[in-house]
């Protein structure tokens, strides 16, 4: 552990995106205390810049909402829909790439047609349409945003437990007649662990990048307040009101960046060998 | 007779794929609630049974969907890609009337993104730790966190409206009559912002791609072989560095060029580009099922062609796989 | 005298141009938005269909701001004393664009046959006609089987487009070949339409009203963007932003740049309404006093102020304020939080969540679905916002799956026409978003609002609908918003754009562009 953390913390980079997620992950957690209401309720003049009223420190938006109050709040939505995807999209890739490297054969060559076929669709594309068709929810667009984004996981899980399928302390596991699902469970996953991590991590950020992208045309979830719909919202007022579109764009930039940030810490820290063929 | 034997192969299990995706699209577009006829009666602002039920009779909506979809694959089976409700014509016009306009902004911002990309990468691998290599590094990492469509308004809003440099929207100045040289100068410039910020993540993705792959490979025993022989340092670089580390970015490129068609729908949106990007997203809003899936079967169709053009250039790269 | 002559006015008495010539020649560059799905107006009649078609279309009237007919195709008319018989004299030497002669038979034929076939509004219209004959080429009569109020108003370009008889006759209307190159009578005839771009039409050097129209060349131009709308206005590419072309967030700052003009005229015909639907038929929103409750409860001069820029009129009811049987006596509900929270009580809410289903039709009406939902979570009603494109919406309304939902529809210059279809019981139907889709029935509102279309006689429809009102705005079948500003920018050079009741729907006959 410790020798990770030097690991990690050799990368200045890492450290960095470290203290900028416990940032944003604390303004999310704390969100309701720091703003207690609502963020959709109108509680100012619209369109009150920034730094001029500090009550509203972030200044309000086209109906007088408190944009710094829109920030918090949208903080747990995208780090929510940017976590909550990217284990939906771990529980597709995981099973999928780990039968297929594990079996091999015509199991392989099944999941890996499927894992094919969504690689070769459009993914943006498809997130619009079944969001657009489940209607837009919290739940239509992470399940979007998780069946588009397996796919690279299910690659790197197969190519992982390819080489760990034979090793010798598994081999060793299937003379000793243990099944399986549990060899897979308990002898290959856990080895296979340390680049699922990195990955994910960078999957987080991606997921949220693909939230906003979906809210910006629209398709966000209209109860909830997000970064993506915020900018969505303020695009047409770019102009009048440039506060609008400036702070959760930067948000978006920074939450992105922390996310990426530590990726490629972990990777250095965590397989330092694999690390650089995927950044 | 390997190669060709592996290319059918290849092409028997790509037309699996295709049909696939085209079935499962049209299962997927008719579950959505509505249908291209409400749709057009709802914008007529007035509707009636009769109107209705001409329009579905017209687009062949009463049939069993059973039937619709044999009908529809049928019909594709010989690149018939239908007819579109709304639009009045056969998708594959359609298709092909904004496809070039959808490749000249991709393959605009796939060339740029690709080039600078591994320009910028080789440039900061050469410097590891020199400020060059931070600045280049940071960049390329501020690039890759930035939403497309955020940049695409950052860049109207700087070089169209305060400074007035670039035109902010649109394929060509309409009505202006130009012709040859003049009108592609227009097109030309047209095409920056849009292909500049939708190129802008390919290319820090590309940078940082190549920064990483060259360090990599520099580590490894046949470079080390090399330098450890004299070599001058610019040849090691070129001949033994670059080829090696390009493997992981034809791989990239190769999909990332199959995303090209499929991928524009935000940038063609934000710049009122005319391509199938937004095709795409009319007619999903219009419920114009076959226009949705003939844009999902040809941006597919184009995934299918660059993987296989991805193996080929694989295969020039790196020697070892042609001998496979 | 049986006949008596209901108007026989020349156009330049009723609308005379602007003081200075007309120039001659010139482009206009105009936003189209959405991009129309065919320009064939007798087949499609979406707004922007309409726009553009206006100018290849004609139809026998045209109407002034205060929705008196002027001629049109039409040159003078006569309707009988008992609102039977409608006569129609025709201009004379009128061609289509493939330059056949225009006559009485085209006229018969496009309201007998074609758009009988083709046009739901028209079809129901056309319930009340009995004959369509055309006793000489110049001349067409209608007869009625009973007097109907706005029979009058239907002659619009939109409502009874006239279609050539020699194209279609015949033909199966939806695949004539003729639909995608458009041939009618108006100024401008199709020139060129590049689909995702631009839509071009050019001057009819042939038409029939000698020395019109004056632009050589109108560019109907195709940008999905409401931002690049703006930004193609301000750089210059475009003249003419029509209303709902850009957000109404962006219209004071467009408004306020140089040679800059603003009007709301041109919209008197269509008297756009908004409101939200209440499904009267289940849930809190089936009581009265709830339904009340929500008229209070919403601030509609802040949704007017802060949405809609202060344009247009808080709704006292049901009838648009420019229509002509608006009861002006009647106040508009307050915004009272107070006054609603204690009618939900008394109504028995417990705190059911309601599905607000709101029209996507852009950011304005995102918006004000989010501020109605504050202003009723302010007095303790629970809305869920539920998200859908334009297929999705209309499909949940015509099966009436939902609790609230927003929506505008035209008012037609007369109640029998506009709105009578939103309250009457006979138009309670699934499968349609524009009938009685909250589902209100009451057979004395039936009868006022039956009374009031079988004449013609002035102060019987005025109290009949005075009645119809008063029972309406008591009952709240639905929670009327406002009645909608529609501003049309312009550069101010461009002239006499706007000279009718449906302003650019009308086409660019009479205006023009000065140097």
């Amino acid at each position: 552990m410790k020798d990770f953390w030097s690991r990690f913390a050799a990368n200045s980079g890492g450290v960095i995106g470290l203290v900028l997620l416990v940032l944003i992950v604390a303004v999310a957690v704390l969100a309701p205390m720091i703003f207690p209401n609502n963020p959709w309720k109108m509680v100012g003049r619209p369109f009150v810049p920034p730094f001029d009223n500090m009550k509203f420190m972030l200044g309000t938006d086209t109906v007088g909402r408190d944009v710094a109050a829109g920030l918090a709040h949208g903080a747990r939505v995208s780090l929510l829909v940017g976590l909550v995807s990217t284990l939906a999209a771990l529980l597709i890739g995981i099973p999928m790439g780990a039968l297929a490297g594990y079996f091999g054969g015509w199991v392989d060559d099944v999941l890996m047609r499927i894992t094919e076929f969504f690689q070769t669709v459009p993914s943006f594309a498809l997130a619009i349409v079944i969001v657009a068709i489940f209607q837009p929810s919290v739940v239509s667009i992470t399940l979007a945003i998780g069946i588009v984004s397996w796919p690279p996981v299910a690659r790197l899980v197969r190519g992982e437990v390819m080489s760990l399928r034979r090793r010798e302390y598994v081999e060793a596991a299937i003379l000793q007649g243990l099944s399986a699902p549990a060899i897979i469970l308990r002898q290959v996953l856990p080895n296979a662990i340390s680049p699922i991590i990195v990955m994910a991590s960078l999957m987080v950020a991606s997921a949220i990048l693909l939230e906003s992208s979906l809210s910006f045309l629209g398709l966000g979830d209209p109860n909830l307040m997000s970064w993506g719909y915020m900018i969505g919202a303020a695009r047409t007022v770019i102009r009048q009101a440039w506060w609008l579109s400036l702070f959760p764009g930067v948000a978006i930039v920074l939450t992105v960046l922390a996310l990426n940030l530590i990726g490629e810490s972990l990777n250095d820290a965590l397989n330092p060998r694999l690390s650089r063929r995927r950044s | 007779m390997k190669i060709l034997s592996r290319v059918l192969a290849r092409l028997l299990k790509a037309a699996i794929v295709l049909l696939a995706i085209l079935v499962l699209n049209f299962l997927l577009i008719h579950s959505a609630p509505g249908d291209p006829a409400a749709v057009m009666a709802g914008e007529a602002g007035a509707t009636d049974d009769l109107f209705l039920q001409q329009l579905r009779e017209k687009f062949g909506l009463d049939q069993p969907l059973y039937v619709q979809l044999w009908k529809y694959i049928s019909d594709v089976a010989r690149l018939d890609l239908g007819f579109s409700y709304r639009q009045q014509m056969p998708v594959l016009d359609l298709i092909l009337d904004r496809l070039p306009a959808t490749l000249l902004l991709t393959g605009t911002a796939f060339v740029v993104s690709l080039v600078l990309g591994v320009l910028a990468g080789v440039l900061a691998a050469g410097r590891v730790g020199k400020w060059s290599d931070t600045l280049i590094s940071t960049i390329a990492l501020v690039f890759y966190a930035t939403p497309l469509f955020w940049a695409a308004l950052m860049g109207v809003l700087l070089f169209s409206v305060t400074l007035g440099w670039l035109p902010p929207f649109g394929y060509e100045t309409v009505g202006s009559g130009f012709t040859g040289l003049r009108r592609a100068l227009d097109i030309a410039e047209h095409l920056v912002l849009p292909a500049l910020s939708l190129g802008l993540f390919f290319m820090a993705v590309y940078s940082r791609m190549t920064r990483a792959s060259m360090l990599e490979v520099s580590q490894m025993d046949f470079v080390k072989t090399a330098r450890a022989k004299g070599l001058a340092a610019p040849v090691i670089e070129r001949r033994h560095i670059l080829r090696n580390a390009l493997l992981p970015i034809v791989t990239l490129a190769g999909l990332q060029a199959g995303q090209l068609v499929g991928g524009a729908v935000l940038t063609e949106t934000v710049f009122a580009w005319p391509g199938i990007g937004r095709l795409m997203f009319e007619a999903l809003a219009q419920r114009d099922y076959n226009v949705l899936l003939g844009v999902f079967f040809v941006s597919a169709a184009m995934v299918i062609v660059f993987n296989l053009i991805t193996d080929l250039v694989y295969g020039i790269v790196d020697p070892r796989i042609r001998a496979q | 005298m049986k006949n008596i002559i209901a108007a026989v006015v020349a156009s330049f008495l009723t609308f005379g141009p602007a003081l200075a010539d007309p120039v001659t020649g010139g482009r206009a560059n105009v936003v189209i938005q959405p991009e129309p799905p065919s320009l064939m107006l007798g087949l499609v009649q979406n707004a922007p269909t309409q726009q553009v078609a206006g100018n290849i279309y004609e139809g026998l009237l045209r109407y002034d701001a205060k929705l008196n007919p002027m001629p049109s195709l039409a040159k003078s008319w006569e309707v009988s004393a008992d609102g039977l018989t409608y006569t129609f004299h025709l201009e004379q030497d009128v061609k289509w664009h493939d330059g056949q002669p225009f006559s009485a038979d085209d006229v018969v034929f496009t309201a007998d046959v074609f758009l009988r076939q083709s046009h739901p509004r028209f079809r129901a219209i056309l319930a009340h006609v009995d004959t369509i004959t055309a006793p000489d080429a110049n001349t067409v009569v209608f007869t009625l089987k009973s007097p109907f109020g706005p029979f009058i108003n239907a002659f619009e370009v939109g409502t009874m487009p006239i279609v050539p008889k020699h194209i279609y006759e015949g033909t199966d209307f939806a695949t004539n070949p003729a639909n995608n190159a458009p041939v009618g009578t108006g100024p401008f005839k199709f020139g060129e339409w590049q689909k995702g771009s631009f839509i071009k039409l050019v001057k009819n050097t042939d038409y029939w009203d000698e020395g019109k129209p004056y632009l050589d060349e109108i560019y109907w131009h195709v940008i999905p963007d409401a931002a690049s709308r703006a930004v193609a206005y301000e750089t210059g590419q475009i003249d003419i932003l029509p209303a709902g072309s850009v957000e109404n967030f962006d219209i004071p700052r467009i408004a306020a740049l140089d040679n800059t003009c603003m009007t709301e005229a041109g919209w008197e015909l269509f008297a756009p309404q908004s409101w939200i639907w209440l499904n009267n038929r289940q849930g809190p929103t089936a009581s009265k006093e709830f339904r009340q409750a929500i008229m209070y409860a919403i601030d509609r001069e802040f949704i007017r102020d802060a949405l809609f820029n202060g344009l247009g009129k808080i709704s006292n009811g049901p009838f648009a304020a420019t229509t002509k049987y608006n009861d002006t006596a009647i106040a508009p509900y307050p915004f009272d939080p107070a006054k609603a929270r204690e009618l939900v009580k008394a109504s028995g809410y417990k705190g059911e969540v309601l599905k607000f289903v709101p029209m996507p039709y852009g950011e304005t009406w995102m918006r004000l679905a989010e501020v109605v939902k504050q202003n009723l979570a302010d007095v303790g009603v629970n809305v869920d916002i539920v998200s859908t494109d334009v297929a999705g919406w209309n499909q949940r309304l015509s099966d009436w799956d939902y609790d609230l939902s927003t929506t505008y529809l035209y008012q037609y210059g007369d109640p029998a026409l506009g709105v009578s279809r939103t309250y009457v019981s006979s138009n309670i139907a699934k499968g349609s978003p524009w009938n009685n889709v909250e589902g209100y029935a009451n057979p004395g509102v039936d009868a006022q609002f039956d009374r009031g279309a079988g004449t013609i006689d002035q102060a019987v429809r005025t109290e009949a609908y005075a009645a119809v009102q008063k029972q309406l705005v008591e009952d709240v079948p639905n929670a009327w918003l406002l009645d909608l500003g529609m501003p049309t920018i312009m550069r101010c050079n461009v002239k006499d754009l706007i000279t009718t009741s449906i302003g650019l729907n009308d086409g660019f006959k009479n205006a023009y562009i000065e140097k």
